[in-house]
């Protein structure tokens, strides 16, 4: 009977099949827990839950840090966020109970942690035990940062990242190192031609696709899913920093081409001025970010900044700038209680403000608030005597970190544009006599105040 | 239909539930033909692909373990690496892999080539006299060790014995003459030389021209020798061109067990030769020392700044003290090379320390002075938190209780603004003029050897006008001067905690160094407990020495002062002697006592406030010049102060005496 023969056919099929399920399971289960990790296809690893590729990865890789007294602390912004909305039960989980797993099963490519260079004592060894433990592991390295600004020095290549794979999950281990200004830093994540560009899926990492600045962490330990990882103490301000971190570099070669050029002003005076503007920048840092207000390089500290890597000594002033979103009246009496008296006040909120402080030694603290419009970024200029006003325009920029007389700062990400509004394409040239009416190829004329609102907007002290 | 249709997730279902499954659609289906058909269609199909994922899961595994199990060594990249940077390749891969080696030996001239690339070339004038040798590796020919020993003076001999004796067995040696090499060439030499089988070199003479390749232990590969045929003429120049067989890598390497020092010390040992021990194969020396840590280490975070310049083998001698220290830790050292060496950076890497190379700016004095300042800054920029580093060059050896002293001091320079530097080097320290390594001292001078620089000095003071590459200072000079220094003070202790061993420096010799730096006290004690610290404070210290010499005992001041006499054979007591001294910067009575006393007397060193303190016979011994010194009120109205005459003009004083 043909009929009961195609039924023994199926009958026979489905017990192989069956076979093979169970075989597919115990395998499973058996590659698991096997020591070398192989590459499977994503979506198996990835839509199993507790237990699953991911919180094994982390597992593994917590243990192996711990281990080797390495203090890695999570960055993981998609965990951080669970955690902190969580907080009140991650405590509570601390003591034993695993029967969930919240966070670090969440499926996802990669899991980020960092950690800070000085405090990694034995990275060889730690490397090979990593790859023992059957982890694959991709170092990323460059060239030490903070030996640019020193002519002539070169060392070895320090690693930035590390992405270290088990199974179809990677860990992402992000170095950061300290700098000068009392900040941690860590690199870009450039693929150099040997790297095999499918190790993982790259464009993902939520790390290293540019440079980025961070105020140090503090760090608590947690039990988060059975696991006790060191976190940001405060996730939530770590996660506000993570997208406006983008760090650049000062252009420290050029810098030299140009006080080779140029030569540096090394008399006293210049040297003293140096001083005290470095101290007042470092003062008006310190009261703005009690503020909390945001602000940048402007003008001849920006260009300072952009073309020699330091304060032009023949500046006389320190620019910053501000967005007039983030004004607040208190910054006037803030930078009074900080020793820097208001020197002048031009304009009001709602058009061309402008502060002035008088800091030590005659260098004045000059604050242009920018004003965006929908294609274009404004600032304001009165003249005092006249009752004019002008007005500065600039294209639009975001903000990004660098370091500045050992200070971690903002200047515009599009420095090259923001500098070439302000001081044309010949910025490169040092120009001793500059005025601030006339010279600036971005200035138009904006009127004349009202006569009757002059004591508002022209205020001298 | 659709109900029907497998889908992944029910999958686990055993094979009896998919049966029962399928027997009660069987019966309610049974009329629809085509329907059965199409459902027994779909389960084949679904079974098969199953099958079929199973396979291909089975061989995936399979691929990926076996690509783990290949596990490609990093160390591979590496070696090539090597391979490319030294010129001298070698002839194809094939089975006759052989340099070809050339030696030239004369009066005005010696090169050595291999493989047609020149790897010594040395024909300056009134330079390179004696026997250059040159060790190349016999597996890959590259140039290991590039020596010269002029055995036309004495004792150059006894190093090139000492040194040939390091060279590995199975190395290709290269030798040749220039100018002049057997005129302190001594038997034991000579031995040396019959012992690696050379004919010539035993019965080397004067002005002889000589070219030797050979294997260390092995056979001569090739030798030519030109007797000089007068006192007055050289031998005439010597070609020696020979073939040298390669041997294969696994011969030339020692058979270490397989661990990350090894690997380390292997990578080196094919490098370089002359460091004897540490490539031994059967019992090579540490290259890790755990030493004991410090308990409470203040100076644990310190970050060390090593200055180095082309002394490999210094380097090496002075990281090994260093790394032995009790409570170092080599993640805070750095060690920075002044040029493009390779050689001092294999070093550095040997010990699996951090090494940055400085390409050199400006000549002489003042490129140390760049050297110095790039160093640095470069110092507090990795590790912008320290508020100190800690300075040390590479002819120093570190006493086994360096950082200890460091750590039980370092709180002085937080909390005394009339502090300059703390110093592991005491000027006048010598076997016999220093003791009591729980004493310490302040002093006016700095003495640098090993020192503690505070970063706002640094930073805030000295960065910013530190001298232009166009002055050629020495940067410890400027350093001391007034405008620097500022009045401020150094502590040092009595019994220095770090030992000057070089001899070839760019302001050194060997005379020199006998002269002022071979007798100097190095302590050599572990955690020596230092003596009440806070009284080295501003205030306490001048109550401190107002204590000492209300206690010391007068000097008989009629006796000469440089007779041994002078201080009686007591032990234990404090002495006092008074010496001229118009103004605060009249030294001469001082320095003809230094010169007298044999402590270091080129300059003055060591004074604080006019007040001298050393040791003689094991008792403390005060100098005050009078009546500069405000501890003159203490001099006993009826002591004349001593007067020396300095000695009438007859010699420059060595000009460029400078111990940097």
């Amino acid at each position: 009977m043909s009929r009961i023969n195609k039924n023994v056919i199926l009958a026979l099929l489905t017990l192989t099949s069956s076979a093979f399920l169970l075989f597919q399971l115990y395998y499973y289960k058996h590659y698991l827990s096997a020591k070398n990790g192989a590459s499977l296809s994503k979506q198996r690893g990835s839509r199993v839950g507790f237990e699953g590729t991911q919180w094994r990865a982390v597992k593994k890789f917590i243990m192996l840090t711990s281990s080797q007294n390495v203090p890695v602390f999570l960055i993981d912004p998609l965990i951080l966020e669970l955690i902190d909305k969580n907080s009140g039960q991650v405590k509570n989980v601390s003591h034993g109970s695993t029967s969930e797993c919240k966070f670090f099963c969440v499926p996802r490519d990669f899991t980020a942690f960092a950690l800070q260079y000085h405090l990694w004592k034995n990275e060889e060894g730690w490397f090979r035990l990593a790859e023992n433990m059957g982890f694959q592991c991709l170092k990323i390295e460059s060239k030490d940062p903070r030996l640019d600004g020193i002519d002539s020095l070169s060392g070895t290549e320090i690693p930035l990242h590390y992405i270290c794979k088990l199974a179809s999950h990677a860990i992402h281990l992000v170095i950061f190192y300290e700098r000068s200004g009392n900040y941690l830093w860590h690199g870009h994540l450039r693929l150099k031609g040997h790297i095999d560009k499918k190790f993982v899926p790259f464009r993902k990492l939520q790390f290293g696709r540019y440079p980025g600045a961070f105020d140090r962490p503090e760090l608590q330990h947690i039990t988060v899913d059975g696991l006790e990882v060191l976190i940001p103490k405060d996730p939530m301000h770590f996660l506000e920093e993570v997208p406006h971190s983008r760090f650049i570099e000062c252009r420290y070669k050029e810098a030299r081409a140009f006080f080779q050029q140029y030569l540096d002003d090394n008399t006293v005076e210049a040297m003293a001025f140096r001083k005290s503007a470095k101290e007042l920048l470092q003062l008006a840092a310190k009261t703005l970010k009690k503020l909390g207000v945001r602000f940048w390089l402007s003008s001849g500290t920006c260009l300072g900044w952009y073309r020699q890597c330091n304060i032009i000594s023949y500046s006389k002033d320190v620019d910053l700038g501000i967005f007039i979103k983030d004004y607040r009246s208190d910054i006037i009496s803030a930078f009074q209680d900080a020793g820097l008296p208001l020197k002048h006040k031009f304009g009001k909120v709602e058009d061309s403000l402008e502060l002035s402080f008088q800091g030590k030694d005659d260098v004045k603290l000059d604050i242009f608030f920018f004003y965006e419009e929908t294609d274009h970024m404004w600032n304001g200029g009165t003249q005092a005597k006249t009752g004019k006003k002008f007005k500065y325009l600039f294209p639009k920029f975001t903000l990004c970190w660098t370091e500045f007389v050992d200070m971690k700062v903002h200047v515009p990400c599009e420095t090259i544009e923001y500098i070439e509004a302000n001081y044309g394409k010949t910025w490169k040239i040092p120009v001793k006599t500059w005025d601030w009416k006339r010279s600036p190829p971005n200035v138009q004329p904006n009127g004349v105040w009202p006569i009757s609102e002059w004591d508002e907007v022209i205020q001298l002290y | 239909m659709d109900d029907w249709k497998p889908s992944p997730l029910v999958k686990p279902f055993g094979a009896r539930k998919k049966r029962s499954w399928y027997l009660t659609w069987k019966y309610k289906l049974t009329n629809q033909r085509a329907l059965r058909r199409f459902c027994q269609t779909g389960a084949v199909l679904f079974l098969l692909v199953t099958v079929i994922v199973n396979i291909k899961l089975i061989l995936d595994t399979r691929r990926a373990i076996n690509e783990a199990n290949e596990d490609p060594e990093p160390e591979q990249d590496y070696d090539e690496a090597l391979g490319r940077l030294e010129p001298p390749r070698r002839r194809g891969s094939g089975p006759q892999r052989v340099l070809d080696v050339e030696v030239y030996s004369s009066r005005s001239k010696v090169y050595v080539a291999v493989d047609g690339t020149t790897v010594l070339e040395d024909e300056a004038r009134e330079q390179g006299r004696g026997i250059h040798v040159i060790v190349l590796n016999q597996a890959t020919g590259h140039v290991m060790a590039k020596r010269v020993f002029d055995t036309y003076s004495p004792h150059e001999d006894e190093a090139m014995v000492l040194f040939l004796n390091m060279v590995a067995p199975g190395r290709v040696l290269i030798c040749t003459i220039k100018d002049e090499g057997s005129f302190h060439l001594k038997d034991t030499a000579k031995a040396l030389l019959r012992s690696l089988g050379s004919q010539a070199g035993p019965a080397l003479g004067w002005r002889d021209t000589w070219a030797f390749v050979g294997r260390k232990g092995g056979p001569v590969l090739g030798e030519k020798h030109s007797k000089s045929p007068a006192l007055s003429s050289w031998g005439d120049p010597v070609l020696l061109k020979t073939d040298v067989p390669l041997s294969s890598a696994e011969e030339a390497e020692c058979h270490w067990a397989d661990t990350e020092l090894n690997r380390r010390r292997r990578r080196f040992c094919s490098k370089v030769e002359g460091y004897g021990s540490v490539c031994s194969c059967k019992d090579p020396t540490p290259i890790e020392f755990s030493p004991d840590p410090l308990p409470d280490n203040k100076v644990l975070n310190v970050p060390v700044a090593v200055i180095a310049g082309n002394r490999p083998n210094y380097l090496y001698r002075m990281l090994r003290s260093l790394l032995s220290a009790q409570g170092v830790s080599p993640q805070m050292i750095t060690v920075f090379i002044d040029g493009y060496y390779e050689e001092p950076m294999d070093v550095v890497a040997l010990f699996g320390l951090r090494g940055i190379q400085h390409t050199p700016i400006s000549i002489k004095n003042a490129r140390v002075s760049q050297h110095y300042k790039a160093s640095l800054t470069a110092t507090f920029n990795l590790f912008p938190e320290a508020k100190f580093a800690v300075v040390l060059e590479e002819d120093l050896d570190i006493a086994v209780d360096f950082f200890s002293f460091l750590s039980q001091s370092i709180h002085l320079l937080e909390e005394d603004d009339s502090l300059y530097c703390i110093s592991a080097w005491n000027d006048q320290g010598y076997e016999h003029t220093a003791e009591d390594p729980a004493l310490l001292y302040r002093v006016e001078t700095m003495p640098g050897l090993g020192w503690v620089l505070r970063k706002s000095l640094y930073k805030e003071e000295l960065e910013p006008k530190w001298p232009t590459p166009e002055k050629l200072w020495d940067w410890d000079m400027w350093m001391r001067m007034p405008e620097q220094r500022r009045g401020r003070e150094c502590i040092i202790p009595d019994v220095s905690r770090s030992y000057h061993f070089g001899i070839v420096g760019l302001n050194m010799n060997g005379y020199f160094h006998e002269a002022y730096f071979k007798k100097h006290k190095f302590n050599t004690v572990p955690g020596v407990q230092l003596r009440n610290v806070d009284s080295l404070k501003k205030e306490a210290y001048e109550m401190e020495v107002h204590r000492l010499l209300s206690e010391a005992e007068v000097l008989d001041h009629s006796k000469n002062p440089c007779e041994d006499s002078f201080l009686p054979d007591t032990e234990g007591h404090t002495y006092v002697a008074f010496i001229r001294m118009e103004k605060d910067d009249d030294f001469t009575t001082w320095t003809q006592l230094a010169k007298c006393l044999h402590i270091w007397d080129l300059d003055v060193r060591g004074n604080h406030r006019g007040l001298w303190r050393l040791f003689r016979k094991k008792n403390h011994f005060l100098v005050v010049g009078v009546p500069a010194s405000p501890y003159s009120m203490k001099k006993p109205p009826s002591v004349t102060p001593i007067f020396l005459e300095p000695p009438p003009k007859e010699e420059g004083a060595p000009g460029a005496a400078e111990q940097t």
